[in-house]
């Protein structure tokens, strides 16, 4: 029997990333496949060349045994490819039923008006026939997120999907919605259809699926059959070993606490509460590092202690002063510098030139805008400095940001923000996709901050980044900080299992900084 | 907005306008020699009497096909805020060519072949519209802005070419209809049944609109066009042809209602100041917004503000005088306190953007 779905050696880039590398996929028929990997690491991308809104630069796509080309969703759809975003593609003003069959209208009266009888009927039907519980007259905008995906799934069973694919399904739900829909999946698999899902879960790929394909990087590391496979291979999978680089790093010298934060309770956009409840008192001369994998709250927790999100609850603090209520950019007055995980996002405006940029968030003070008028001179001395120090190329501060490599606009960022001269900094995934050589440059600058008796919050995924720079490291798991850890001491099986939302037995648990007292 | 949001908005307005009823009422009781007594007996006496309904259904003629036009465009995603300037090309079209088929005296059959030509000449306008902001993505309030002044300049630049004159000199208008023994009926007959042909179509429009709209695949896709242009997409239907559809009804309705006007009502086109559309096809938008982009709530509301206009006029011969400007506002008043506070007028989620199919 040959596979449901197949995909050989997929490679698909974007402009200066490899987002998947010779990727192998194989479905069965009738079963449930997880796709797990870190944000970022091409599953997405991957399914996204499936469903045919991406076209590969490499490789094959063959559903049941025979090679495809997918040009527009339309042709995959055709071919009994379903797809589920994580943003439904529903009409909030129709019913469910008229979602379901939209574009596939039951027709009477010569084609003239719809058969909304029939069509209810229809929905119904396919509705009962899998255990969902839709009411097909009710309003989408009415019905609840959870029934909102059923209803996306119906509507891609009524246009006569065998396989269906659904991005982070359980990311918009509740515990019990997710019980659901696992359910679901196993209804819908007795009936012979085949289902992708993509997670960075680890515990739902687990529960959920027959066979588990693990991304990193773009690339394949792994499929595992579910049943045999535990949490700890599986965050190993993940999260991966890295070439070690050697950081010079004296024993710390820690101390006042620099940067506060006490019962921090941090909601999403979606109002979903991603930070619960998060206490950190990152000390003078510290690096207070964050692990955890991806999409646990480390997100939302900078952006409320950046000032970038207005937390529920809770206290944010730098050097004992309550800047809870601040703005953004009294925060930066107040000594806090930034290096934001997304930089095309967040750290630069990319029409800009490096003049500007390094002007970004020091406009306001009389050092650059005495008067109110921008002193353009000194300005582009302060790039040029930046350019220098930092090793920034092209040397050209007239360059547009979008011009430079990531690794160079992250020097740039890191630039700008150590000259503040910074009491605190928050640092956020500062090293992601960066070149080695910039990597180190990164890591001794923040060294040097630490060595300076400045305050430093590190937040990675790179479990050998925040090992080797932090001094004390919080491991994030589910919005909470599941335990505060010496990163000397503990082991890498141990930090798989905390990242897990498990706690191992013997985990070097620290509530003190090092150095001090010991 | 929730459900229960929506409901006690409703009864807030509903307090309101209770209250207002039943301050009047007490001005009444407790002061009967109050100078708004006789205007209450007036306004009594019009709403009752068949000829001032009769005339004020003529108003609602242009209004309400602006409306009902703007309804599919908006709801297909397409914002028109042209309609103004499709309703002038229209007018004017309409009593050119009827002038030039006849001259001052053109028969029925002229006048009805001048209306075809001017629903013609609008939908082309609104082909034009549809393009530069389908396919070239112009913006569409500006293209929509253009539209209006390139009708409001053009109409009477042609008329001064025709007649020499911005106004065309007045010809005949469409004979009104009466049905036989309908007719006869007590109010409704002559409002109803005695009526300008425009008047007719414009009731037939009015419920084939809401028919179309809430009844037919067509109008699921027109509301999932302006929705979630995605959702459509991906299930196989073409998100610019529904969009061009749309675009291209404001234009037949836009048509109907500007050569109603001149050929049903007017007789002439006057090309001077705001044209003699006068801001119906503004009113139109305001009217489709108060309507919630319901085909029913949008030509009572046009009805509304047609009544106003007519009561105006009205009450000008009868010697009372209230400026005409101040009548003049109160659609848009109206209108922006119905979006501002009442909040019932849902706008299409994706009103106003450009959709790319294959875009992620």
């Amino acid at each position: 029997m040959s596979a449901a779905v197949y995909l050989e050696g997929i490679t698909k880039r974007f402009p200066g990333v490899v987002a998947n590398d010779e990727v192998d996929l194989e479905v069965e028929e009738g079963s449930i496949h997880a796709l797990l990997g870190e944000n970022g690491a091409g599953k997405t991308t991957l399914m996204n060349v499936l469903y045919g809104l991406y076209q590969p630069d490499g490789g094959t796509v063959h559903l049941d045994g025979e090679p495809r080309e997918f040009e527009t969703p339309r042709d995959a759809i055709d071919a009994g490819v379903g797809m589920i975003h994580q943003h439904f593609m529903l009409v909030d003003t129709l019913t469910t039923a008229e979602n379901i069959v939209l574009g596939h209208e039951p027709r009477k009266w010569g084609g003239l008006a719809i058969d909304r009888v029939r069509a209810d009927r229809e929905v119904r039907e396919l509705s009962r026939r899998y255990g969902f519980d839709v009411d097909p007259e009710a309003r989408v905008e009415n019905v609840s997120v959870g029934v909102q995906q059923r209803v996306e799934i119906l509507k891609a069973l009524y246009g006569g999907a065998d396989v269906l694919i659904l991005d982070e399904p359980t990311a918009v739900l509740t515990p019990q919605e997710v019980a659901d829909l696992f359910e679901v999946f196993d209804e819908l698999a007795a009936e012979d259809k085949t289902i992708i899902f993509i997670t960075h879960k680890l515990g739902e790929a687990m529960e959920a699926a027959d066979d588990i394909t693990v991304l990193r990087n773009g690339k394949n590391v792994g499929t595992v059959d579910a049943d045999a496979t535990t949490r700890e291979e599986l965050a190993e999978l993940m999260v991966g070993r890295e070439v070690l680089l050697e950081a010079d790093k004296e024993p710390a010298d820690p101390g006042a606490v620099g940067l506060a934060v006490s019962d921090l309770r941090v909601t999403d956009d979606r109002g979903v509460e991603q930070v619960r409840g998060v206490d950190i008192d990152a000390r003078e001369g510290e690096v207070f590092g964050i692990a955890g994998v991806d999409g646990n709250g480390q997100s939302e927790l900078v952006e409320a202690v950046t000032g970038l999100r207005t937390p529920e609850s809770g206290r944010v603090e730098i050097g004992g002063e309550d800047v809870t209520d601040r703005s953004r950019r009294e925060r930066i007055d107040a000594g806090m510098a930034y290096i934001p995980e997304d930089r095309q996002e967040r750290g630069l405006v990319m029409e800009f030139d490096l003049v500007e940029n390094g002007l970004l968030g020091s406009q306001h003070t009389s050092e650059f805008a005495a008067g109110g008028r921008i002193d353009w001179e000194h300005t582009r001395e302060h790039a040029e400095e930046i350019i220098a120090e930092y090793d920034v190329r092209p040397p050209n501060a007239d360059a547009e940001s979008a011009s430079l490599s990531g690794g160079n606009q992250q020097k740039f960022i890191v630039g700008r923000e150590f000259a503040r001269d910074p009491d605190v900094i928050v640092a956020s995934h500062p090293t992601r996709g960066v070149d080695v050589g910039s990597i180190e440059f990164i890591h001794d600058r923040l060294l040097d901050l630490r060595r300076a008796g400045k305050t430093v919050l590190l937040v990675s995924s790179k479990l050998d980044e925040v090992q080797q720079l932090s001094d004390r490291l919080g491991v994030m798991h589910e919005g909470e900080l599941v335990d505060v850890v010496d990163p000397d001491r503990v082991t890498e099986e141990e930090l798989g299992l905390l990242m897990a939302g498990e706690t191992p037995e013997d985990a070097p648990s620290i509530a003190d900084p090092p150095g001090g007292d010991r | 907005m929730s459900y229960a949001d929506t409901s006690r908005k409703r009864r807030w307005l509903l307090g309101a306008v209770g209250l207002v009823v039943a301050a009047l009422i007490a001005i009444e009781v407790l002061f009967p020699a109050n100078p708004f007594t006789g205007l209450a007996v007036v306004l009594l006496t019009l709403v009752t009497d068949p000829n001032y309904v009769g005339s004020v259904l003529r108003l609602t003629v242009p209004i309400a096909f602006a409306a009902l036009g703007g309804i599919f465009a908006e709801k297909s995603g397409v914002i028109n805020i042209g309609l103004e300037g499709l309703l002038i090309i229209s007018a004017f079209t309409s009593i050119a060519v009827a002038a030039t088929l006849g001259g001052g005296t053109p028969s029925q059959f002229d006048l009805w072949v001048a209306f075809g030509v001017a629903v013609l000449a609008s939908v082309l306008f609104a082909l034009l519209f549809a393009v530069v902001c389908i396919e070239y993505k112009a913006d569409q309030i500006i293209a929509g802005l253009a539209v209006w002044l390139i009708a409001l300049g053009l109409a009477p630049f042609a008329s001064k070419v025709i007649w020499g004159q911005v106004n065309s000199p007045p010809i005949a208008t469409l004979n009104d209809w009466t049905v036989p023994v309908l007719s006869e009926i007590p109010f409704f007959g002559p409002v109803l049944f005695d009526a300008n042909p425009t008047v007719y179509m414009l009731l037939v429009a009015v419920a084939a609109s809401w028919y179309t709209l809430n009844r037919t695949a067509f109008g699921r896709w027109i509301e999932a066009s302006g929705e979630n242009p995605k959702a459509l997409d991906t299930v196989g239907v073409d998100v610019r042809k529904v969009r061009y559809a749309g675009v291209l009804l404001s234009g037949l309705f836009s048509g109907i209602g500007g050569a109603g006007l001149a050929l049903g009502r007017v007789g002439q086109f006057i090309g001077g100041g705001t044209t003699m559309i006068n801001g119906r096809g503004w009113i139109g938008i305001t009217a489709y917004l108060f309507g919630n982009y319901n085909p029913l709530g949008a030509f009572g509301a046009s009805f509304l503000f047609a009544s106003l206009d007519a009561l105006q006029i009205r009450l000008q011969q009868l010697g009372y005088s209230i400026p005409s400007e101040l009548i003049g506002i109160i659609p848009y008043v109206t209108v922006v306190v119905v979006l501002a506070f009442v909040g019932r007028t849902q706008i299409p989620d994706a009103a106003g953007e450009h959709y790319d199919s294959g875009e992620d």
